[in-house]
């Protein structure tokens, strides 16, 4: 028997990400800095004074109350995504279809608010209900590629990109049809969108002025994640949900029924991403188009990815990278720099980070 | 021909090897004896180029050797047969010694004359153009002998060989050495057993945490010195199970009584039946055929068997981690036929899996985790974990089973092998209602104190009236242990024979397909 080689950590995936999550945050912080410094490199690279580009990502990003919001709500959505991501991955299993869960949000979102009589009922409902429709919806979507995983093996990696095309392309078929969602046509030139939701399935907005439209969708994002964070860090499903990411087998032996755990966690994983497009829809677009989805259930995966299966973690990226695109999009309008540039800021912090972690875990190996 | 100057070697906090010094010579067997963790494969793996060495030097020949990789280290002429084979079991011998070797138009014909030859001159028969899927484990590993000889090397390295190999086997692959050596190669054999040593080395090395603690040129008389060292404490305290395992029982004198209390004689009432136990893989191939056990209360029934023989399968079927194709288990009135994990822990039914890391244990996780893997259920209120509960029970647990580790929340894998086994046998002979307790391979890689403590518990269980189901590859233990041994060959249940001294040479029989 060959015990006589070093304790090996369970597997080198494992060890890697829980030496990431104890990854001094100066890592992070240093990653960004040196990741903005690339981009103003870019821009000015592109011929673009920095003295014009500056100041249009800063007004984009934080320049007016009504900035801020819209920063803040595109946050919420990239939490979100980003805290479904690392209670999925708590289990083993990555969820890359935010984007397709995002989408089934937004379709089931709209066909309530339009269609489900939910106008005029009392108690707020009529906001609520279309948000629950879509959490359920999503969880639903994500619950299939558990299952599949669960029962066929099915990687979900595989079959969550998967879905998200069918589901996008669902949306496009919704917005289509207008036996579906799209809106009556009146005249040749109606748009391929559904009607505008009514008044009532609106989410309500914090300060109550569209001048700073946060909506109530952040308070709910807050409550979800310091639920998540307990789940993770303090209840049995989060126990379960570590065993069976650590160690399948043994945890099958243990009595921990590893199939439902699976299922659960991507429906959870899922029922985020479908509220996330229930409030992009009931907060910010109102009508239901293509293109609804934006790529938000990318940058939300990569959001979780960076956050390392923390929850602060998510936080911070999510925030960073909600006014990095809302600089970004002003600073396109303003600047002339195209918004590209922010994918690639987006690139280099992960890479970096990435990096740093691998660099920090060779280090800490040689010593 | 190859001396060791010093050398260490750390892996991270672990000092593996600490300034060793040793000089092994041209036409000698010299054998590295240590328990687990000694340091001898770090050494092997040093010489063979594996690993580089922090410290010290080596000399080959004279001439300083400093190999930075296996493929150098073959160059020198120093060759490895590992543990573990690396051979494609649908080419032929002849391809597989090819692979890695031939150059331009494949001579086959040459190389199986080259195998033949090398077969006669060193009493290693082979069949050139024969699939090596065909072939049994000890021809296998004389495939990789053939390998390593074939370069003629100068140094020819075995790192625990005889592990997998059946008795005969054993006593022929101790001939190839002695053959080898004469032949003016130095060979170096990786042992943990005293019986090997005794048959073939000219000279012994005993190896304790990475440190050379004693030499012997005459290792035949001096057998107990070495086993004292090998295991840092006096022969004398040694129980017989213990002895057995490192194979001092000529040594210490005759085996204590075997566990044979008058509960589990005739009268004692029958708790678990195996009945017809059959698995076919999905391959359809047959892995467990027929297999009945019947066990009483306050039993220890040995499995024997050559690895692979079926062991793994019936483990697995009574864990309730595979479904048996026919066949019934019944444990007390609870049939557990198909059962799933969790019903057969309800059931009472205590389960080590042969694979610690794999299956019973999360090594990621901490002590206190998984002592109580298996009913964290029972420390949640309103969802949540009762933190404080858990870590008392757990406290409470590695007192009462002696488990060392430096606190209830260090990860599991941080924990030693012989102290994660008890860990393990801790959290399975807490089952509630503990009837029935199947241990498969529970010793495997642990030293001689762990060894002790695991059949110490074991048989206080079986004391309280628990039946064990106890399958093991070490024949001498399930002789010390068991009260009668049941021997699997090819998925069969070929006999059961009492567990006494002398039925070794008919249960090794049996063990070998011979019918009795």
């Amino acid at each position: 028997m060959s015990a006589e080689a070093p304790p090996l950590p369970a597997t080198p995936w494992r060890s890697n990400l829980s030496r990431l999550t104890r990854l001094p945050g100066v890592f992070a912080l240093a990653a960004v800095l040196v990741a903005f410094l690339v981009g103003l490199l870019l821009v000015v690279a592109m011929g673009v004074p920095l003295g014009k580009a500056i100041p249009a990502f800063l007004s984009g990003a934080f320049g007016s109350g009504y900035a801020i919001s819209a920063s803040l709500n595109r946050s919420v959505v990239f939490a979100l995504v980003g805290l479904g991501f690392i209670l999925a991955n708590r289990a083993g299993l990555t969820n890359v279809g935010g984007e397709g869960q995002i989408a089934i949000g937004g379709i089931v979102a709209t066909a309530v608010a339009l269609y489900g009589g939910v106008d005029g009922l009392p108690l707020g409902l009529p906001f609520i209900l279309p948000m629950l429709a879509a959490t359920l919806a999503g969880g639903v979507w994500g619950g299939i590629a558990g299952v599949l995983r669960a029962r066929v093996g099915t990687n979900e990696v595989i079959s969550t990109l998967l879905l998200s095309f069918i589901a996008v392309w669902l949306l496009y078929w919704c917005v289509q049809s207008e036996h579906l969602l799209r809106q009556p046509m009146t005249t040749s030139a109606t748009l391929p969108e559904s009607a505008e939701i009514p008044h009532s399935t609106q989410l309500p907005l914090l300060t109550g002025s569209y001048a700073t439209p946060v909506t109530i969708g952040l308070p709910i994002m807050i409550v979800l994640a310091i639920l998540v964070a307990v789940v993770l860090a303090r209840s049995g499903l989060g126990f379960r949900l570590r065993a069976v990411g650590l160690n399948p087998v043994a945890s099958a032996r243990a009595g921990i029924r590893v199939a439902s755990t699976i299922v659960l966690a991507m429906f959870i994983a899922g029922a985020l991403g479908g509220l996330a497009g229930a409030m992009m829809l009931q907060g910010e677009q109102y009508t239901l188009k293509t293109g609804f989805s934006s790529g938000y259930g990318f940058d939300g995966l990569v959001v979780g990815l960076l956050a390392r299966g923390s929850v602060s973690g998510v936080l911070s990226a999510a925030l960073l990278f909600a006014f990095l695109r809302s600089g970004g999009i002003a600073m396109e309008m303003s600047a002339g720099v195209p918004t590209a540039l922010v994918m690639v800021i987006q690139g280099l912090i992960v890479i970096m980070i990435a990096g740093a972690a691998y660099w920090l875990e060779r280090r800490e190996a040689s010593a | 021909m190859l001396q060791l100057e010093g050398i260490s070697k750390r892996f991270g906090a672990l000092a593996a090897l600490s300034e060793v010094h040793i000089d092994f010579a041209a036409g000698e067997v010299h054998c590295l004896l240590g328990e687990n963790g000694a340091g001898k494969s770090t050494l092997c793996n040093i010489v063979f180029g594996v690993h580089e060495a922090d410290s010290g030097s080596m000399t080959l020949d004279g001439a300083v050797y400093r190999p930075t990789g296996p493929a150098e280290a073959l160059g020198a002429g120093i060759a490895m047969v590992h543990q573990h084979f690396s051979l494609l079991e649908d080419m032929s011998v002849v391809d597989n010694l090819i692979l890695g070797q031939g150059r331009g138009v494949l001579k086959r014909q040459e190389w199986a004359e080259k195998v033949r030859a090398l077969g006669e001159r060193f009493s290693l028969p082979l069949e050139p153009f024969a699939r090596v899927g065909d072939l049994s484990i000890g021809e296998r590993q004389r495939v990789e002998i053939v390998k390593c000889l074939m370069r003629e090397p100068r140094v020819l390295i075995l790192d625990e060989p005889t592990a997998v190999l059946l008795p005969d086997e054993i006593a022929a692959l101790l001939a190839v050495c002695r053959r080898v050596a004469a032949n003016g190669c130095a060979v170096i054999l990786v042992t943990h057993k005293l019986a090997e040593i005794k048959q073939v080395a000219d000279r012994v090395t005993v190896l304790r945490g990475g440190v050379v603690v004693t030499q012997s040129t005459e290792p035949e008389a001096e057998i107990d010195r070495l086993v004292e060292a090998m295991i840092g404490r006096d022969l004398g305290s040694l129980s017989g199970v213990a002895s057995g395992a490192v194979g001092a029982e000529g040594a210490v004198g005759a085996f204590e009584a075997s566990h044979t209390p008058d509960e589990a004689g005739e009268g004692a009432e029958e708790v678990v039946q195996i009945d017809g136990l059959t698995v076919r893989d999905t391959a359809g191939a047959v892995r467990l055929d027929n297999v009945t056990i019947t066990l009483r209360r306050g039993e220890i029934v040995g499995v024997a068997g050559v690895e692979g023989n079926g062991q793994s399968e019936l483990g697995l079927v009574l864990a309730g981690l595979l479904p048996a194709t026919e066949g019934k288990v019944f444990v007390g009135t609870r049939e557990l036929t198909r059962a799933t994990p969790a019903e057969v822990t309800a059931a009472g039914v205590g389960i080590v899996p042969e694979d610690r890391h794999r299956v019973g244990s999360i090594v990621a996780m901490s002590l206190t985790d998984n002592l109580l893997l298996n009913r964290v259920e029972r420390f949640t209120r309103f969802g949540l974990m009762r933190r404080g509960a858990m870590r008392r029970t757990a406290e409470a647990m590695i007192g009462r089973f002696d488990v060392r580790a430096a606190g209830p929340e260090v990860p599991f894998s941080s924990l030693s092998g012989g102290n994660q086994q008890k860990a393990v046998l801790a959290r399975e002979l807490e089952t509630e209602g503990l009837v029935f307790l199947v241990a498969s391979q529970p010793t495997r890689g642990l030293d001689v104190g762990a060894i002790e403590s695991v059949y110490r518990l074991i048989r206080e269980a079986c004391a309280r009236g628990v039946a064990v189901l106890l399958v093991s590859s070490e024949l001498d233990e399930l002789i010390g242990v068991a009260d009668r041994i049941v021997v699997l060959y090819r998925g069969r249940a070929v006999g059961t024979l009492p567990a006494r001294p002398e039925n070794r040479p008919a249960i090794g029989a049996m063990m070998a397909g011979h019918a009795q």
